[in-house]
């Protein structure tokens, strides 16, 4: 057809057109390395993912213990005390989410290279809820900010942000910019060929 | 009008690798390198593992105790298990690699844990926060090492606290309670470690550190005791109880004191003895013998109660050593029947029996064998006169027979031994006492009393008192009459009289001689006719004399006691005793007259002056009551001139004196009548 859209405003150019007058975006018609840029954020974000299971999330210090609990040891605790609501949140936001992103994020991008029979829009609608659903994973950091900000008793009992946090974080800023990185066109393309 | 978009240029496939790859892909990349840097930095400052076994971890967890030096975290458990005979439990821990160089050899590991004791609380945060691993080492960095066994207990010596390491040994009765502090003049100098029985059980020893600066404080001329618990003494001053602190009543503690300067400093690793009391460890710094006691055996014949433990041996009153065990002894064998003795080892400080030479056990018991064969004995004899306590005697016995001291005897050479000599003194006294008891004393006291009371009333009594007075005045009035002249002239008259009688005698035999004996016997018997006459004239005079109312006279002078003391001085008075020598100088003028004139003619006429004179002193002695009423006359006048005087006692006696010495004087004369009366002769012959 010999056009190509603008990816941010959508609006139709010629085909070679690099930048699009009305909003300045870069205008490629297929970016080849939009899946260098998917894998390797994902890669980063895994790698921020591991410590972020093996370190503490929350170091809890009360009068006569300190207790360091990983995200996975929290969930069990929380189980353990009877607590199954939270640990079902905490465990769905922090370990079901960013593990489901990973996967889906890595079979979209397999798909677009290797080419599926998963029909197109199935793909397509996958990707929109990992798009919706990544900012959710961050309910853990939020937990692990608010506690350290609430519980603050001195001597008696303290709450403070493990090492897990920050990669937990990371890992979630990480998985989002591969989201982001990936061209949802190059879903459709395999569809058209 | 549709136009065909112009061509589509196309761009030639190749391109440098630079624009087919994404530079995102740095950010993995530096992720990836930070990682492995993390992981290595990591690695590389991994300190090493190291094994400590414990018998007992309780509280000990992998990945949450830590192991502290110096209050610092150096390490932390990462993994504990057992032993592979499941006897121990070993604990790994990870050390930081900046001390491992100094885990050696002299690293010593415990584990701390929350002890309440007497001393006190102590790791009271172990409480909140489990049990830690705490590691002591030296400061200089040596072999390494990493297999260790754990400390049950905190060690007493420790790096970082340098001080004097001993041994406290504690013998006998007194108690070594373990890890308790060491106090000097109540400051906590020290401590002493757990306390442990030694082999044979005979003492208990631990160790003790007495901590820099303090250390110089001790010299082999300290002593130490116990200073926990009390002592409660009842003397003259009254009850004393005595304790150094509440702290060491209730959890005990060791103090000390260097009784004498000038002993050398201690070295790591002495051994001092732990008394009971302060009075004995200041006593033992001066029978210290650092020689081996002698030991001997001395077997009683006797089983007498009193000898104890710690009775002294003397020899000549002097202490030389104790008895430190007493025992019955049966042997049949040895005795020839079942009797039990008694068997009691002495424990004699060579030093004590001022030896020449060395004082060695050695020559010790050869100095007392030399002896034993001089008769030096062993015997019981009492310590104490009220004790009832016994104590070993040596004596010297002069006629022993020969014995020798029995060297080879085991365990210990066994000396001779002699009667006891055992005062019973607690019986007689208790007998004494009863006897005094069983006494009236009573009854004593209130006759005594009673008596005091009778004198004091007797003496009180104004004519007793005045009594010495008079007794006294009257010696004197006495001394003073028979000093005076004419009483003692009477004695050299009379003398002088009948030496003159015996002259006169002799010139008869002289003069007249044989010749004239018949004349004379005629004479004699002529004039013996006359005797008899003379004898009734005597008679009478003496009757006259005794007529005389000397007695109401005396009678009378004694009712005139209240008389003036002029009385005495009256001229009749006086004038007595020169009548009489008067009379007695005509009696002797008639003797004269008698050896003057011739013999027995002349005997008659001496008759005669003697007749007259014995008149005469009738006469004279007619003259006293005419004399005393005159006197009665006077006194009666004086009497009444003295009622004014108001009985002035020294008026008094002076007047009773001077009646006194008149009644003195009467009574001479009566004596004088009398002797006259009874033997008339007598004047005459002297005889």
């Amino acid at each position: 057809m010999g056009v190509v859209g603008c990816p941010r405003c959508t609006k139709v150019w010629p085909l070679g057109t690099t930048r699009c007058t009305r909003c300045g975006a870069q205008i490629v018609s297929r970016d080849r390395k939009a899946l260098q840029r998917v894998w390797a954020w994902w890669i980063v974000g895994l790698m921020a993912y591991i410590p972020a299971n093996l370190y503490p999330m929350l170091q809890t210090r009360t009068l006569v213990s300190v207790q360091q609990d990983t995200i996975i040891g929290g969930v069990i605790t929380l189980v353990n005390h009877g607590s199954f609501g939270i640990a079902l949140v905490i465990f769905l936001a922090s370990v079901m989410i960013p593990v489901g992103k990973f996967l889906a994020i890595a079979f979209l991008a397999l798909a677009a290279q290797r080419g599926t029979t998963s029909p197109s829009r199935h793909r397509m609608g996958l990707y929109e809820i990992v798009e919706y659903i990544g900012r959710w994973s961050m309910i853990d950091v939020f937990v692990v900010a608010i506690l350290s900000s609430l519980v603050q008793l001195n001597t008696l009992a303290a709450v403070n942000p493990g090492p897990a946090a920050l990669f937990f974080g990371l890992s979630v800023i990480f998985t989002m910019l591969s989201a982001q990185s990936f061209d949802t066109r190059l879903i459709w393309d395999a569809e058209r060929s | 009008m549709s136009e065909t978009p112009p061509p589509v240029p196309i761009e030639p496939a190749r391109r440098s690798w630079v624009e087919r790859v994404s530079v995102v892909w740095v950010v993995p990349i530096i992720a990836l390198l930070i990682a492995l840097g993390v992981a290595y930095s990591s690695y590389a400052d991994r300190g090493p593992l190291i094994e400590i076994t414990f018998e007992t971890a309780a509280g000990v967890k992998a990945n949450q105790t830590e192991l502290h030096y110096r209050d610092v975290v150096v390490g932390l458990v990462e993994e504990v298990r057992f032993t592979d005979d499941l006897g121990a439990v070993v604990a790994v821990v990870r050390v930081d690699k900046d001390v491992a160089p100094f885990i050696d050899s002299s690293a010593r590991f415990w584990v701390v844990r929350p002890e309440v004791t007497t001393q006190g609380v102590s790791g009271l945060d172990t409480v909140l926060n489990g049990v830690y691993i705490e590691g002591s080492w030296d400061n200089v960095p040596d072999e390494e090492r990493r297999s260790f066994v754990g400390l049950t207990d905190a060690p007493l010596i420790r790096p970082g606290r340098p001080g004097l390491e001993l041994g406290l040994r504690a013998v006998g009765d007194t108690v070594l309670n373990g890890d308790t502090p060491i106090f000097f003049r109540g400051v906590e100098v020290g401590r002493m470690g757990t306390a442990r029985i030694s082999r044979d059980g005979g003492f208990t020893i631990a160790e003790a550190i007495i901590y820099e600066p303090y250390d110089r404080l001790i010299s082999d001329a300290t002593r130490f005791w116990d200073s926990s618990g009390f002592t409660f003494s009842l003397g003259p001053a009254g009850a004393e109880l005595d304790f150094t602190s509440l702290a060491s009543l209730v959890g005990g503690g060791v103090t000390f004191d260097t009784f004498i300067s000038g002993g050398a400093p201690a070295q790591d690793g002495d051994v001092f003895d732990v008394f009971a009391e302060r009075t004995t460890a200041r006593a033992s710094v001066f029978n210290v013998s650092d020689v081996e006691p002698l030991n001997i055996n001395v077997i009683f014949e006797e089983n007498v109660a009193g000898l104890a433990v710690g009775a002294p041996v003397e020899l000549n009153g002097l202490r030389i050593g104790e008895v430190s065990n007493v025992n019955g002894l049966v042997d049949r064998a040895r005795f020839g029947d079942a009797r039990v003795r008694l068997i009691v080892t002495l424990s004699i400080q060579p030093a004590r029996l001022g030896l020449q030479g060395e004082a060695t056990a050695q020559n010790a018991l050869d100095f007392l064998t030399g002896r034993v064969v001089s008769g030096l004995r062993a015997r019981l004899a009492s310590a104490g006169l009220l004790s009832g306590g016994l104590k070993v005697e040596f004596v010297m016995l002069e006629d022993a027979e020969f014995v020798m001291l029995d060297r080879s005897a085991e365990p210990f050479p066994v000396m001779p031994v002699t009667d006891s000599e055992i005062s019973d003194v607690t019986v007689s006294a208790e007998g004494a006492l009863e006897r005094i008891s069983a006494l009236p004393v009573e009854e004593l006291l209130n006759s005594a009393i009673d008596f005091l009371n009778a004198g004091t009333a007797l003496v009180a009594d104004q004519a007793l008192q005045d009594t010495p007075e008079e007794i006294q005045a009257l010696i004197g009035d006495m001394r003073g009459l028979v000093g005076s002249e004419a009483a003692q002239n009477v004695p050299v008259l009379m003398e002088a009289a009948l030496q003159r009688i015996e002259a006169v005698a002799r010139q008869l035999e002289e003069d007249r001689a044989v010749a004239r004996v018949l004349a004379a016997v005629d004479a004699a018997t002529e004039a013996a006719s006359g005797v008899p006459d003379l004898v009734a004239e005597l008679n009478r005079v003496a009757a006259t004399a005794a007529e005389l109312p000397l007695e109401t006279l005396v009678t009378e002078l004694t009712d005139l006691v209240d008389a003036a003391e002029d009385v005495i001085d009256t001229e009749d008075a006086r004038a007595l005793p020169g009548d009489l020598s008067a009379a007695l100088a005509e009696l002797q003028a008639t003797l004269t007259e008698l050896r003057e004139g011739g013999a027995v003619a002349n005997v008659n006429a001496a008759m005669s002056s003697a007749r007259q004179a014995a008149d005469q002193v009738a006469l004279s002695a007619q003259d006293l009551p005419r004399l005393l009423q005159r006197m009665n006359t006077v006194l009666s006048q004086a009497s009444t001139t003295l009622q004014s005087y108001d009985e002035s006692s020294q008026l008094n006696r002076s007047a009773r004196e001077a009646l006194r010495d008149l009644s003195k004087a009467a009574d001479a004369v009566s004596s004088l009548a009398r002797a006259i009366e009874r033997n008339p002769n007598s004047l005459l012959l002297g005889r």
